[in-house]
Formats: C-alpha cells, sequence, structure tokens
C-alpha cells in the first residue's frame, strides 16, 4: 500500500466495489463481532461530534451571538468574544494556503517533468517523511529560529514599503511571533500535504495528451499551463481544500507563533491567535463558561474542517471521473 | 544484410514519385543504449502516402515519432542518422523544434482531444500554442481545418460544445483537423484507427486518401489490409536478432505486396508471422 | 451522408491564411521560447523553496538536539532551572515512559475495534458500511485538538476519570480509529478474489474462509497502517494537552497523570530558562527519530509485501 496519510485517500467506491465482488459474510458470529464492531465505531463517531456539541450548548443558546462576533476575551468571567479566533483562523489558514499553492504547483510540476524518474520516488518518500513531522516541531522551529529572524531582519524591511503599515501594523508594536509567521509556518507545513497529492494529480494526466500538444508546436510550459494544468484542475482544487482544512486546524505551531493574543485585528504583524490554537492556550485555566466556550468554537472549528474537507473529497472524486472519460 | 540496405536504397530513387517530403538516412533510435530500431534509409515522397507495416516490436512508432523529435523529452532517447524535411537536417542544432513540430503535425493511436477544451478550442489549440490570437484567422482556420476533416457539416452548430460528446470515429477527425490546422506539410498517423470500429475506420481511411493532394501521410499500422488499401509507398520493418527493429524492404506498396524482393517482406504480408 | 460529398470537393489551400499564420507564429516564436524557459525555471525555484525550510529544518534540529542528548536525558526526572543552577533542567525520562504509555494503550484500545471496522467496511456492502467510510475519511482529518475536546468531555468530566493516561490514549485512539479503518479496508479489498473462491470452493464457510484465508493475507497492510496511525499518535500535542494532566513521575499506570515528548516541547519552549529552552531541540529530535524509524519500518515493512506478492 502506498504511504499516503490516510486522510489523503480518497477511495471510489464504484471502483472498489467493482473490483471486489465480495461474498457477503453470512449470517453468523463472526458477522455479529464484525457488526458489534461497526456499530461502536458509529457510537464513537456520534459520541465525538454530539458530547462536543453538547458542552458547548450553553453557549450556543446564551450568548451565540457574543462567540460569532464579540470582540474581546475575558477569562474567567466573560464575555467570550470570537471574532478575534475566527478572524485570525481565516487569515492565517488563507494566507498559508496562498503561499502553499503557488510554491507546491510550481514544486508538484518540477517534480513530475524535471526530477529524473529514478529520483522521483526518493523526493516522493522525502515529502511523506516531511509530512511525518509533528507539527510542535514545525512550532517549535517557528518560535525558536523564524520568530528572533522575523523581528531583527523581516519586520523592519517589510516595513520599510509604502502603505506596509496599513498591512503590517506600526513601526515599534510588532513582534516575531505574529499572524504573519503563522501564516509562513503554516504555509511551511501544508505545503507536504499539497504537493502529496497535487503530484498524483499532475503525473496522471495522459502521456498523450501532452503528446499531443507538444506536437501542435507548444512549448513547454505552454503545454504544463495549457493542458495539464487544466486537465488536472478539479483535482488540484481539491489538493487545495484538502491543505485548507489542515491548515484551519492546525493546532499547537499556530499556538506557539502567532503570539497567542485575542485581538480582532489585521495587522499581519501583530500577534494574533486562531480558533484551534486558543483552545489549546486556555483550556487548561478553564471553567464553566469558559470551557462551553472553548467546546463552541471547537464545533466551529468542526464545521470549517468538515465542510473543507468533503468539498476537497467531492473534487478528487470528479477528477477522477474526468480522466475516466479521457 | 548488405543487399537488402542497398536494395532499400535503390528504392528510393525510384522517380515516379515525384519531389520528397523527407529523407532518412541510416536513422536509428536507442534508449539508454539499446537500440530500438535502425538502417532506415528511405524518401516519405511529397503528397503520397507511405506506411510503416511490421509485427509489434519492430521499431515502426519509434521511427515515426523521431520524425516530429517526439524523443526529445525522453530521457536516455537518442537519435542518430539524418532526417530531412525539404533537405534540412531536423536534428540540427538550430531547428528550432516548436516550429518543426508546427510542419510535422501528429495523430495518435487513441483520438485524444484535449478534454477540458470545446471542439472550437480544440481545433484552434495548435494556433493558440503558437500565438494566433486573431479571432477571425482562428474562425477561418477552425472552418478550413474542420472541413478537410470532413466534420465541419456534423459539428457546425455545436462547436462550443466538449469535444468528450462526440464519437470515438468523430473525436478522430477531431484530432486529425486539430493537426490540419496548423498546416502542416507532413502528417505523422500512429495506428490512427486502431481505437474504431470498422466504420469509422473506413471513414479515416476515406479522409486520407483526399488529404493527400494537401498534405504528405506517414502512417504506422499494423493492418495489412489497411496499408495496402490507402498507401503508396511501403516500408517494411521487423526485429532484429538482437530485438531492435530494423527496416527490411522499402518499396511502393504494389511491389510490397505483390512483388516484393525479401522473402521475410512475403511472408509477412502473406500473414505467415507476426 | 453528408461527409462523404465533402470529401468529394477538392481541398483548397488558402495560401493567404496559411502565410499569416506562419508569419504569427514565427514572429512570436522567441518569445513563447523565452517565457517557456522562464517558466519552468521558476517552477525549479519552487522546488528549491519549498525544500529550503525542510532542510533547514532538519538540519537545525540535529546540529541543536544532538549537544543536549546525553544519558541523564533519557534516565532522570526534569527539574526547575533556578538561579543557582540555571543549567539543572534534569532529563525527559517521564515524557519518554508517558509518550510510550499513551501510545501503547491508545493502540490497544484503536487497534482491534480499527480492524473490526475495516474488515466489516470490505465484507459487507449495506448503508451502515458506505456512511461509516464517509465518516472514517472525515474523521481522519479532523483537527486534533477535537480529540481532546471529546476526551476531555467524555473521559475526564462525564466518567470522572481525571487528567490521566488512559484519557489521553483515549483521545490519541479516536485520532488513530480512521487510519486504522482505512488502511485495513484497503489491505482487505485488496487480497486477490482468487484466494477467497479458492477457499469458498473447497466449501469452507464464508467467515471461515475471511478469517483463516483473508485476514492472514492482509495482516501486513493492516500492520503498516497500524504503525502509520501510531506515528501520527505519538507526535500529536494538541489531544493530550488537554487530558493528560502533565505529570511529573516515571509512571505506567493508566490512571496516573502522565506526560509526553510533545508536550514537553510545548510547555518548555517558551521557558525563560535558556537550558530549557535549549533540551527541547533534544526532546524534538528524539520525537523525530523515533517517528522516522516507524514511518520507514512501516515503508519497509509494506515494500517486503509487494515483493513477496510479485
Amino acid at each position: 500500500m502506498s504511504l499516503v496519510p490516510a486522510e489523503l485517500v480518497v477511495q471510489d467506491e464504484r471502483e472498489a466495489v467493482a473490483e471486489y465482488n465480495s461474498a457477503t459474510v453470512e449470517r453468523s458470529w463472526y458477522h455479529y463481532v464484525l457488526l458489534a464492531g461497526a456499530i461502536l465505531f458509529a457510537a464513537v463517531s456520534v459520541g465525538f461530534v454530539g458530547t462536543i456539541f453538547w458542552s458547548s450548548l450553553p453557549t450556543w443558546l446564551h450568548h451565540a451571538g457574543t462567540l460569532l462576533g464579540g470582540k474581546g476575551w475575558v477569562s474567567p468571567a466573560g464575555p467570550f468574544g470570537g471574532l478575534a479566533m475566527i478572524a485570525g483562523t481565516l487569515e492565517t489558514s488563507l494566507i498559508a494556503l496562498v503561499l502553499a499553492v503557488i510554491i507546491g504547483l510550481g514544486t508538484s510540476v518540477a517534480i513530475v517533468y524535471l526530477i529524473p524518474k529514478r529520483l522521483r520516488n526518493v523526493v516522493a518518500t522525502l515529502v511523506e517523511l516531511l509530512a511525518a513531522v509533528p507539527s510542535i516541531v514545525y512550532g517549535l522551529w517557528g518560535l525558536l529560529i523564524l520568530a528572533p529572524w522575523m523581528e531583527s531582519t523581516v519586520n523592519p524591511w517589510l516595513n520599510k514599503w509604502p502603505f506596509a503599515t496599513a498591512i503590517f501594523g506600526s513601526p515599534g508594536k510588532e513582534f516575531g511571533t505574529s499572524l504573519l509567521l503563522a501564516s509562513i509556518v503554516l504555509g511551511i507545513m501544508i505545503l507536504p500535504t499539497f504537493v502529496a497529492i497535487s503530484r498524483e494529480v499532475i503525473a496522471v494526466v495522459p502521456q498523450d495528451l501532452i503528446e499531443a500538444s507538444l506536437s501542435l508546436g507548444a512549448t513547454r510550459w505552454q503545454v504544463i499551463r495549457g493542458v495539464v494544468l487544466p486537465t488536472a484542475k478539479i483535482g488540484l482544487f481539491g489538493a487545495t481544500f484538502l491543505a485548507l482544512a489542515r491548515a484551519t486546524g492546525e493546532t499547537v505551531a499556530v499556538a506557539l507563533v502567532a503570539g497567542g493574543v485575542a485581538n480582532a485585528q489585521f495587522h499581519l504583524l501583530y500577534p494574533g491567535t486562531s480558533i484551534a490554537a486558543w483552545i489549546a492556550l486556555t483550556f487548561g485555566e478553564a471553567q464553566g463558561n469558559e470551557i462551553a466556550a472553548l467546546m463552541a468554537l471547537g464545533v466551529l472549528l468542526m464545521l470549517l474542517n468538515f465542510g473543507f474537507s468533503l468539498v476537497s473529497r467531492w473534487m478528487v472524486r470528479r477528477q477522477r471521473l474526468v480522466l475516466e472519460r479521457v | 544484410m548488405t543487399e537488402i540496405k542497398s536494395g532499400a536504397a535503390v528504392a528510393t530513387s525510384a522517380d515516379i514519385r515525384g519531389a520528397t517530403a523527407m529523407q532518412l538516412r541510416d536513422v536509428a533510435v536507442s534508449f539508454h543504449g539499446r537500440t530500438a530500431v535502425r538502417d532506415c534509409t528511405f524518401d516519405i515522397a511529397k503528397n503520397r502516402v507511405t506506411s510503416l507495416i511490421g509485427p509489434s516490436g519492430s521499431g515502426k512508432t519509434t521511427l515515426l515519432r523521431a520524425l516530429n523529435r517526439l524523443h526529445d523529452l525522453t530521457p536516455g532517447a537518442k537519435v542518430s542518422g539524418q532526417i530531412l524535411l525539404e533537405g534540412t537536417d531536423i536534428y540540427r542544432g538550430d531547428v528550432t523544434v516548436t516550429e518543426l513540430r508546427t510542419r510535422v503535425g501528429m495523430v495518435f493511436q487513441r483520438p485524444n482531444p484535449f478534454p477540458t477544451m470545446s471542439i472550437y478550442d480544440n481545433v484552434v489549440s495548435g494556433l493558440r500554442f503558437n500565438g494566433i490570437k486573431k479571432k477571425a484567422l482562428l474562425d477561418e482556420a477552425a472552418e478550413t481545418s474542420l472541413r478537410a476533416a470532413a466534420l465541419w457539416d456534423s459539428v457546425e452548430s455545436r462547436l462550443k460544445v466538449a469535444a468528450s460528446n462526440l464519437s470515438g470515429g468523430e473525436q478522430q477527425r477531431l484530432c486529425i483537423a486539430r493537426a490540419l490546422a496548423m498546416d502542416p506539410e507532413v502528417l505523422l498517423m500512429d495506428e490512427p484507427t486502431s481505437a474504431l470500429d470498422p466504420i469509422a475506420t473506413l471513414r479515416i481511411e476515406e479522409l486520407m486518401t483526399t488529404l493527400k493532394s494537401r498534405v504528405t501521410i506517414i502512417i504506422v499500422t499494423h493492418n495489412m489490409q489497411q496499408a495496402a488499401r490507402i498507401s503508396d509507398d511501403c516500408a517494411f520493418l521487423l526485429m532484429g536478432e538482437d530485438r531492435a527493429g530494423e527496416l527490411i524492404e522499402f518499396d511502393t506498396t504494389e511491389k510490397i505486396f505483390n512483388n516484393p524482393k525479401d522473402s521475410r517482406t512475403l511472408d509477412y504480408t502473406l500473414g505467415r508471422f507476426g | 451522408m453528408s461527409d462523404m460529398t465533402e470529401l468529394d470537393k477538392p481541398i483548397e489551400v488558402d495560401n493567404e491564411l496559411r502565410n499569416e499564420i506562419r508569419r504569427i507564429s514565427q514572429h512570436s516564436r522567441a518569445r513563447r521560447a523565452t517565457v517557456s524557459k522562464v517558466m519552468i525555471a521558476l517552477c525549479a525555484v519552487a522546488l528549491v523553496v519549498s525544500a529550503v525550510p525542510l532542510v533547514l529544518l532538519i538540519l537545525q534540529l540535529l546540529e541543536k538536539g544532538i549537544p543536549v542528548i546525553d544519558k541523564t536525558f533519557f534516565t532522570t526526572l526534569p527539574s526547575t532551572p533556578s538561579l543557582i543552577a540555571p543549567n539543572a533542567t534534569g532529563g525527559v525520562s517521564n515524557a519518554i515512559v508517558g509518550s510510550i504509555a499513551l501510545s501503547l494503550y491508545a493502540s490497544v484500545l484503536a487497534i482491534p475495534l480499527g480492524v473490526l471496522v475495516g474488515v466489516y467496511l470490505a465484507e459487507t456492502e449495506t448503508k451502515l458500511a458506505s456512511s461509516l467510510r464517509v465518516i472514517a475519511q472525515t474523521m481522519a482529518g479532523a483537527p486534533s485538538i477535537l480529540m481532546g475536546l471529546f476526551a476531555f468531555s467524555f473521559v475526564v468530566r462525564d466518567l470522572n476519570i481525571g487528567f490521566t493516561a488512559i484519557a489521553g490514549s483515549f483521545a490519541l485512539a479516536v485520532l488513530m480509529l480512521p487510519v486504522i479503518v482505512i488502511s485495513t479496508e484497503i489491505a482487505v479489498r485488496g487480497v486477490p478474489n482468487t484466494l477467497r473462491e479458492a477457499g469458498l470452493a473447497l466449501g469452507a464457510k464464508s467467515h471461515t474462509v475471511s478469517l483463516r484465508v483473508v485476514l492472514p493475507a492482509a495482516v501486513s497492510g493492516i500492520v503498516t497502517g497500524s504503525i502509520l496511525a501510531i506515528s501520527r499518535a505519538v507526535g500529536e500535542t494538541a489531544p493530550v494537552l488537554l487530558v493528560i494532566g502533565g505529570g511529573f513521575t516515571n509512571s505506567w499506570k493508566p490512571f496516573d497523570p502522565v506526560s509526553a515528548l510533545p508536550l514537553t516541547i510545548f510547555e518548555n519552549a517558551k521557558s525563560e530558562w535558556p537550558s530549557q529552552r535549549a533540551q527541547v531541540w533534544g526532546v524534538a529530535l528524539v520525537l523525530v527519530a523515533f517517528i522516522f524509524v516507524l514511518s520507514l519500518s512501516a515503508r519497509m515493512w509494506a515494500s517486503r509485501k509487494q515483493q513477496v506478492r510479485n
């Protein structure tokens, strides 16, 4: 089996059923054991969603508006406004996504078309290993290596540009640990995820389409831009959404490098936080209503993540249909 | 061996065939040092259909792909000898490969219209790759080449629909139209009917016969009846003892099928092997 | 047959059109070649750009991690540095014990159930199976902090078990489950139908075939999937952060609070003591090395299986 992480596996059900004409296990003790396992798993999944939602219910009933639109988070009594976390999540994920998609697309094209075949497996293994590096290690690296460098070198340089203050915030008030650093670290982290899928999607574009365009006098770039990327388009969107799902759910790395301040603002060099990071940072001290509010943030995170990953799966599946028609 | 080679060389000078479009001189193709096909010396006559026949592994397709430098991107592939197009060696350093490919077009085994493009976009894709943006030019070229591929009447009203809506035979004619839009001098066809049903095959064959007044056609085929029906000249290749394909005989199709010089050619055309 | 009449017409070649096309394509050729070269070069640059931070990360991990790893690192409990002894960080034995204990209990919880469910998905075609498949795929991508919230609500609070190793293992087990389910299903479906048919043809009952023929044939795929699931779980911080209590002893007991390698990193990375911040690199190195060994052994196991099959 391939070592693609399980969340990247998109099975085609029709394909699976067609290939594997499974003799349905008849009613026997064995069947009931399997069924019991399946029901227990279903119960765990329902419990997973249900328990978190149930624990967040007080917030949804009484403070839903504050959670979704409120600006301040005051421990331990409240109010618990979630705007800073929601905004921070979207802001850091989207910037990370833009970085990862631009660099990742180029990387995937380079892996498929520039690297010799023999080296390709080595590169694929490396990408998979890097995807296995735990996020806490990226966070540590961001905090102890990148943050001081941002503070001493990058931030002053960024603030030299016109309109920089509008984007990054006033010089002197900015920090090494900031929303921008969180976005960069997130971008680096989701890059292997994106590349793992986009590389595969690009590699399966049929060779004869490439040769057909070459035979019409297309340059190599025109082949990629005009035929390969459009043919792989839906799958690439799928990879993008999967990377987005990962970015929004990333917790400890963002907790370490974003600065951990619940300020609802959009200046990139100011400290901020995300939903997941905020749960990690404040849960230890939380009591009563604050726990419910954090659970409610968890529900939001779940909705975002499930939404993105469903879209992603649907797209990768549709990509297969496109290629089947070819 | 030597006799056969010289036999082939003699055949190239047959003057009934008029002007030459391409000349192959001792062409060989190897991958990572392993020869796939070699000893190919013959002339492709202008405005005729030349077929490359021979059993699997005889290097027909490999040879065909050398004619528009499709091996360029295959790592480890090496083409030696000379391939002349209008007197110029296409592997010479100053030949631009993209330009060469607009002059030597190709149609593939499997109908392969670009799946994300409409019929119209498919036909003009080559023009767009080559920097032509003017709508009037694109429209005119699209109509001309679709007419030439005998497809215009059936697709005129649905140029904007996806090419995947066409039948297999229509898709292949679309691919021919796509190649013709660049107005190439030579059209390479790699078993263009092997994925088609008999009726669609027949229509492509008729099309080729009409097209040769406009473009020189070189076709690889497994189907000897097809080669006999449509081609004017014929090159017979066979796999040698070291598993490398080589040219056995080149002559007019009539001679290859009725009066070949080499007994192996006779055996093959009579269906005794292959 | 309209096409036939079309074919009968002589094909006229429009020289004007041909010349115009030739002219434009000739004119734009050099520019297009340059654009192509530049863009391809940019792709190569992207490859380098994406490799640089990852290579730097690994190099710095080695450079800063190796010097702080010694015998006491593995064998002694942590201590808090003070002004008198600013370098007295102690070791991280509690975190090592904790991480091993957590993954052990999590495996015990997750692997049997995951395998059962995976076999169920592969062997039946019920509505329940297809919805569980979607659920497993969605759960496999769920943010790990949610597993922590679940374990807190259910194990720590509702079952009143408190901040313990078992609560952390529960969170990790929920994380591992979908991974094991998916890889088991793939492994079982990968068993050739001929094997199964041979068994059935001999008159064996379908459950006997499933247990005696299909499962043994799928076992290496299942093992690979389980190792990958463990390697993912052992590096997770967020789920255990909320529920294991951060114990300072070398306890293997499931109902004691424990620590874990990632948790140690998370807590000490922001320490005011330079000695503790330095030690964190060693913890990270040990963690990454452990995960790489697990992943590579899973990969080797998978490729060995492939060879056996071939």
